[in-house]
């Protein structure tokens, strides 16, 4: 099985530096996950000179293959390749990855003077569409996603938003 | 020898103070009044948001779309992809200074409309950028469109992330003075050239031009900063009694139990305030929530 890590277009030095840690792994591959895919955007960590101009650094620790790389146009294919994605609280990549049916663990930056992702987070996880966790409970909650019984994130409803807009402008 | 022409205007008979105490009471008045007609026509003081134009004469609505970069462009498109596109058409697109991704987007949402109508039915539709704009015309007969089923425009931002604070009126200055030009001034030096186009035709050959053919009908908002310049050109319109888009401020998905900056600061002058949280309609007082639109 394959995991994805993402921090979208900024940098979470925290997530990065954690993810790439022996028990982080070892926790990964325990829950059957033997591929890691790490978008580290513009996060400072150990191998963030190797990726620097834009290549990707290849690793094999704790019997995990881990791929770091910085950006790409496109995670469309990244979200539909793993099992597993971990992001920081974006509101697009949640909305992104919880439309694929993917399983989700968001770690809010905490680091962020403006908390609003942590709201987010926390809500969507209170209607049971994702995990929400900490640098520190990480291992913790990968352990207890797989057998976690998660509720589907509804499809986008454009319908919702078009009868709003029939019935200002006179259609309806 | 004095010139008869200092003795006839009233400023050469006029000391300076009292020009200066005429021209400061003027300024005084229009500002007054500027404002009284801003508060008279607020959406929650009584005033009206703009009157849709009679359905079915006017078979298509002209809309318009912030998007604002990252998730607010996500969020914009994903609301405008459910909509019926040969019903909102045409479509103008306002993109910030710089954002290519968005603008992409943009193209993007276009296609995969015209390639979903494709595979839905068999009809001829026409292509995304507009290069068969004769076919357009022929299939969907629509007084309001001019040429491409879509445009994107650029404004300037009104504060780029990290900008001081200090720097940041000059730059909102520039971003409302564009606003204005797109939202105010060309729609009627538009409606102006069409009047007079009109004029030149042999008599009885069509209708009239109908009063808000040039200008957008609604727009759409999510947020950031800059939206609020073109909610303000907006109310420049209204406050001239030009034709003005019907305003629709749609809170940020990622917004749970606090509106964003740009949501308090708009809300008084959204026609329609919309959050997709429902706790959040409890701080917002006003607002409707409709579940999620995004």
């Amino acid at each position: 099985m394959r995991a994805f890590v993402t921090v979208g277009s900024t940098r979470f030095d925290a997530l990065i530096q954690e993810v790439i840690k022996e028990d982080i792994l070892l926790s990964l591959s325990r829950s059957g996950y033997d591929e890691v895919s790490i978008q580290c955007g513009n996060s400072s960590f150990e191998f963030s000179s190797s990726v620097a101009d834009g290549s990707v650094h290849d690793i094999e620790r704790a019997e995990v293959s881990v791929s770091c790389w910085k950006f790409k146009p496109n995670l469309e294919e990244e979200y539909e390749e793993a099992d597993l994605v971990i992001s920081h609280a974006g509101s697009g990549t949640i909305l992104d990855v919880l439309r694929k049916g993917k399983r989700l663990i968001v770690v809010p930056n905490e680091t962020l003077l403006d908390n609003h992702q942590h709201e987010l987070a926390i809500a969507l996880e209170e209607k049971n569409h994702l995990k929400s966790s900490t640098i520190a409970d990480l291992a913790q909650t990968i352990n207890e996603i797989n057998t976690a019984q998660l509720t589907p994130f509804p499809p986008h409803d454009g319908k919702l938003f078009a009868g709003v807009l029939d019935i200002t402008m006179g259609f309806i | 020898m004095d010139s008869p022409f200092a003795r006839m205007s009233p400023l050469g008979t006029m000391s300076l103070s009292s020009a200066l105490a005429l021209s400061a009471s003027v300024s005084v008045v229009c500002a007054t009044i500027a404002v009284l007609r801003l508060f008279s026509i607020l959406p929650h003081s009584g005033g009206d948001a703009p009157k849709p134009r009679l359905r079915p004469h006017h078979p298509t609505c002209k809309l318009s779309v912030f998007l604002g970069s990252g998730g607010h462009t996500s969020e914009s498109l994903a609301m405008i992809s459910g909509l019926d596109f040969k019903k909102y058409q045409p479509r103008v697109y306002y993109v910030s200074e710089g954002d290519t991704l968005s603008a992409h987007k943009a193209i993007e949402l276009e296609r995969r409309k015209i390639d979903a109508t494709r595979e839905s039915s068999n009809e001829v539709v026409p292509s995304y950028h507009g290069a068969n704009s004769n076919d357009i015309s022929r299939t969907q007969p629509t007084p309001d469109l001019e040429g491409e089923p879509y445009k994107i425009v650029v404004i300037p931002r009104a504060r780029r992330v990290h900008q001081s604070l200090l720097t940041t009126p000059v730059t909102a200055l520039v971003s409302l003075l564009s606003c204005i030009y797109f939202i105010t001034v060309q729609p009627f030096l538009q409606r102006k050239s069409r009047k007079s186009r009109f004029n030149q035709r042999p008599r009885g050959t069509s209708s009239p031009p109908a009063g808000g053919a040039d200008q957008n009908e609604v727009l759409v908002l999510n947020g950031p900063g800059t939206c609020l310049m073109l909610a303000a050109a907006v109310y420049l319109n209204r406050i001239l009694a030009l034709p003005s888009p019907v305003i629709i401020y749609v809170e940020s998905f990622a917004r749970v139990s606090s509106l964003s900056l740009s949501g308090r600061l708009i809300q008084p002058f959204a026609d329609r305030f919309i959050v997709q949280w429902p706790q959040l309609l409890r701080s917002a007082k006003t607002g409707e929530y409709h579940g999620w639109l995004v």
